[in-house]
């Protein structure tokens, strides 16, 4: 080869690598910036933020005191401006809200146990997937010793291969012998069951199909846990692509988290555990991806047999 | 010193504040996309229009069997 050509080849490396610098140096910017701007706007919503109570007793006293003086003075017109002022007030009062807390505490509370996750398979060195099982149905009588079949687990398998027994899992056992695996509680059973209560219906009963249609409106609308959501059923998979969800940061967490990848955040977690629970298959989370800005969050759930 | 108002009056009070909370509760509830920065209680403001609601319909009953 040529001094010129090895020259070229050489610059032309060197520019695919400051370039590759320069994204990633972007993305991190851009990163940095979103949490910039999230916090900056916390904290405008805190110092803009009357609390309700205040405005509910700056509504009641001069309503209170409206409504004395119209029985002092016989007047209607300042009884009608009393009730309504105490109506506000008490509205004020009844309708504020219990205790919201910031989503990034979230994160914050569920790290921990993916750390724990993460060091638990690496001291066992577990290379497998993991597996959502489906309980028993509720309605369903088992025996005392086969209660254990009605908890939604989550198996870590140590290799590939197999899956537990059902007299193994029955036994709620932490450690598998046959096959070698570990069995955990999903990290998104506590969704799992407010999914159920904002269903109104028993989700073993409904069909895949109605399941994730009725899922949508839940996790946006209701309990306002992402954005935007996308469910699609096809063959042996279902894809979902979570927009803007309140654990987004978990997957670009500083620590590195692997278990997320393999278990999911917790809202994926609680959607694996619900599609297991209504279609009484295990399932496996395939495939996530999480898009640059960390925004999009897609899965690929697929159903295993056996 | 009696309560300056009747039961007309009161009956016209709770219908204005029924049909109020009622129209506010629905467009919060329904118009999701808007209502997603108010952090109220939802469900509480329904309920509380709808005991108004009720309110304004027993004064209509009371209305009809003793007209005042």
């Amino acid at each position: 080869m040529c001094p010129e050509k090895k020259q070229q080849a050489a610059k032309e490396a060197d520019d695919k690598s400051s370039e590759l610098t320069t994204t990633q140096y972007l993305i991190e910017t851009i990163k940095q910036l979103q949490a910039d701007n999230e916090n900056l706007k916390l904290e405008l919503k805190k110092t803009k933020g009357i609390p309700s109570g205040k405005i509910g007793i700056a509504f009641i006293i001069p309503g209170a005191l409206a409504l004395i003086f119209s029985i002092l003075n016989n007047s209607t017109i300042l009884s009608f401006i009393g009730l309504g002022l105490v109506l506000w007030g008490a509205l004020f009062f009844f309708i504020k809200p219990v205790r919201y807390v910031q989503s990034s505490l979230l994160d914050s509370t569920a790290i921990s146990t993916y750390t724990t996750i993460d060091r638990i398979v690496k001291d066992l060195k577990f290379k497998g997937k993991s597996y959502y099982i489906p309980p028993y149905p509720k309605e369903v009588y088992l025996p005392e010793y086969l209660k254990g079949l009605k908890e939604t687990v989550v198996f870590i398998s140590a290799d590939t291969g197999g899956m537990p027994s059902i007299e193994e899992l029955a036994k709620s056992k932490f450690l598998l012998e046959n096959p070698n695996g570990i069995c955990v509680a999903p990290p998104g059973l506590g969704l799992l069951t407010r999914f159920e209560k904002e269903a109104r219906r028993d989700i073993t009963k409904l069909q895949l199909d109605e399941l994730c249609e009725s899922l949508e409106p839940i996790i946006v609308e209701n309990l306002q846990l992402a954005k935007e959501m996308e469910m699609k059923v096809m063959d042996k998979q279902v894809y979902v692509r979570i927009f803007d969800s309140i654990y987004k940061s978990l997957y670009t967490a500083e620590e590195n988290l692997k278990s997320i990848h393999s278990l999911g955040c917790p809202l994926v977690s609680a959607i694996a555990c619900t599609l297991a629970k209504a279609t009484g298959k295990m399932i496996t989370i395939q495939r996530d991806s999480v898009s640059p800005d960390g925004q999009t969050i897609e899965v690929w759930f697929q159903f295993v047999e056996g | 010193m009696n309560f300056p108002m009747s039961m007309s009056d009161i009956s016209l009070w709770l219908a204005v504040m029924a049909i109020i909370l009622l129209i506010t509760s629905e467009l919060i509830s329904s118009a999701t996309e808007y209502s997603r920065n108010i952090v109220i209680e939802k469900n509480r403001l329904r309920l509380v229009a709808l005991a108004l609601g009720i309110g304004f319909m027993a004064t209509v009953v009371m209305r009809i069997f003793q007209p005042f």
